[in-house]
């Protein structure tokens, strides 16, 4: 069979022309993507396939534009001295760009193991350092927590004390003020209503219902009295109270907002208790607030510790820094002489801590303060 | 008496080599079975490079596709060249003769017509191999594109560990 040789020696020379030309327009291009990121382990395998196929291109490719060139000028016996050297050339070529991608696969788990190495020790660096700079920070912050748990200590030690005080005190009164209390309901059915012994009577009464009030209220506040739980649902007490507060006072130029959580479930506790800590927290948002501003009672409930928050919140005058301490102390109270017994959030206090639960206060003097109730759903579901 | 023997062993090794104790030879064919043994690696390590994109999924990126494109291409072309090695110089099935510059005879043994044919066809080599090496400059065109349309360039280590 007689073949034209010009389709060979077209696709020859046209091929290893273009060969060549995108050879080195690859190492143009790799160089500049290799620049841009020297460290990576995939640009400088490209450069290297790039160098090595650039190599094999010219060596071919030349010796294939010289063999024709040769052919044509009929020295045959020029390019049989030539043809070992470019075709090991071409070998060796071939093998490099073998063997930097075989071994490329290994680098790559060896890079990637280094590159976790040097993330993790990275990352053990930033720590300690950031650990050593903020260390004093971190104990100041730790020294004043510590401060303000003991401050805490100390104020529970010194409300126990004052109940248990204020406990015997009360017990020693109570039977007493009965005893007159007594004695005077039963002189007044004797005399003349009309009478000036009788109006006498009348005010005496009058007052020990009023030391009276203050006994059992200290009694709350010292926990002797054991509450009386029953089911209820918090959110009609909250309604009840709210109505109760606005018959009794004036709250027409208040903003009274009510936010319930959902699925907040029935309590175990004594309601009449509580009501009476709802209408403190009340009453004193009330006093803050003054003629104008807004009281808002929310509830959430956290169904991991299976506890109802209660917020009273207000946007009063707050509470000054100096008296932040001593709130809950009994008969401590910055109401004018007459307005307040003090006694309100001491007994509240009581209360709550007789429910197994707290009474925490948030206060920003001049925006308001935030009195919030965390009790137990405490027994079995209804 | 242990000394002197071998003294003596060592003399008469030097004074008596023979073939099997000389530097090998590298004749005539060696060159060809080497060049044939490295198209044969260049396949296999084309071959691994082709698995190794798809297997960390690479190949979803244009510039990677193309390279992956190139791979497949030098792996035909290296089996063209490796066939027309073995067809020029393996096998001796075909004897070529140059009638003129712009002529050759092809003959083959009778029954083997079609070992002419296929000669001419992977002659033309450079169908493959070029196209081979067009893909793979325009997978690292695409590929540096990317890298600067990402500000501070692609990491692919990070997307791909």
């Amino acid at each position: 069979m007689i073949v034209s040789t010009l389709p060979i020696w077209f696709v020859d020379m046209a091929g290893s022309v273009f060969m060549i030309l995108f050879s080195f327009m690859s190492i143009r291009l790799v160089r500049l993507i290799y620049r841009s990121d020297p460290n990576s382990i995939i640009w400088t395998y490209l450069t290297w396939v790039c160098y090595c196929l650039a190599g094999f291109a010219i060596s071919r490719s030349a010796g294939h534009i010289l063999k024709q060139i040769l052919f044509l000028m009929d020295r045959n016996e020029v390019w049989d001295g030539i043809r070992p050297f470019s075709g090991s050339i071409n070998t060796f070529m071939l093998i490099i760009v073998s063997s930097v991608t075989l071994f490329f696969q290994r680098a790559w788990h060896i890079y990637q193991e280094i590159s976790r190495d040097k993330e993790a020790l990275q990352t053990a660096h930033t720590e300690l350092l950031s650990l050593n700079q903020n260390l004093e920070q971190r104990v100041k912050e730790r020294t004043e927590a510590l401060a303000l748990h003991e401050k805490q200590m100390a104020q529970a030690d010194k409300l126990a004390s004052i109940g248990q005080l204020s406990s015997g005190i009360a017990h020693e009164i109570n039977n007493p003020l009965g005893i007159i209390l007594g004695y005077t309901q039963l002189l007044l059915r004797s005399e003349d209503p009309e009478s000036q012994k009788h109006e006498d009577l009348k005010t005496i009464e009058k007052h020990v219902k009023s030391c009276k009030t203050t006994v059992e209220d200290l009694l709350n506040f010292a926990r002797s009295s054991k509450p009386k739980k029953e089911f209820f649902n918090i959110h009609e007490t909250i309604d009840d109270v709210l109505n109760f507060v606005r018959h009794r006072s004036d709250m027409h130029g208040m903003f009274m907002d009510r936010r319930y959580g959902p699925e907040v479930p029935r309590m175990l506790m004594d309601e009449k208790k509580i009501k009476q800590v709802l209408i403190n927290l009340l009453m004193n948002a009330k006093h803050a607030v003054g003629e104008t501003g807004a009281i808002t009672v929310a509830t959430a409930y956290d169904s991991e510790r299976d506890r109802v928050s209660v917020m009273v919140q207000d946007t009063g005058y707050g509470i000054e820094k100096k008296n932040f301490s001593r709130i809950f102390d009994p008969f401590f109270t910055t109401k004018p002489t007459g307005e307040g017994t003090g006694l309100g959030l001491a007994v509240s206090y009581g209360i709550v801590k007789t429910h197994g639960g707290d009474l925490l206060v948030e206060s920003d003097p001049g925006k308001g303060s935030t009195f919030t109730m965390v009790l137990p759903v405490g027994g079995k579901r209804e | 008496m242990r000394r002197w023997v071998s003294g003596a062993s060592a003399v008469a090794l030097i004074l008596m080599p023979t073939a099997a104790l000389a530097t090998q030879g590298h004749g005539d064919p060696e060159g060809l079975v080497v060049h044939q043994m490295s198209h044969i690696f260049f396949v296999f390590s084309m071959g691994i490079l082709i698995y190794w994109l798809r297997a960390r999924d690479l190949v979803r990126h244009v510039g990677w596709r193309y390279i992956q494109y190139s791979s497949v291409f030098f792996i035909f072309w290296t089996l063209d060249a490796f066939t027309v090695h073995l067809l020029d110089e393996g096998m001796g099935i075909i004897q070529v003769t140059r009638i003129d510059p712009w002529h050759l005879r092809i003959e083959s043994p009778p029954g083997l017509g079609w070992v002419k044919v296929l000669y001419y066809a992977v002659k033309l080599d450079h169908l493959l191999c070029v196209p081979g090496l067009m893909f793979l400059y325009l997978g690292i065109k695409r590929l540096l594109k990317e890298s600067r349309q990402a500000e501070g360039g692609i990491r692919y280590e990070e997307e791909i560990s």
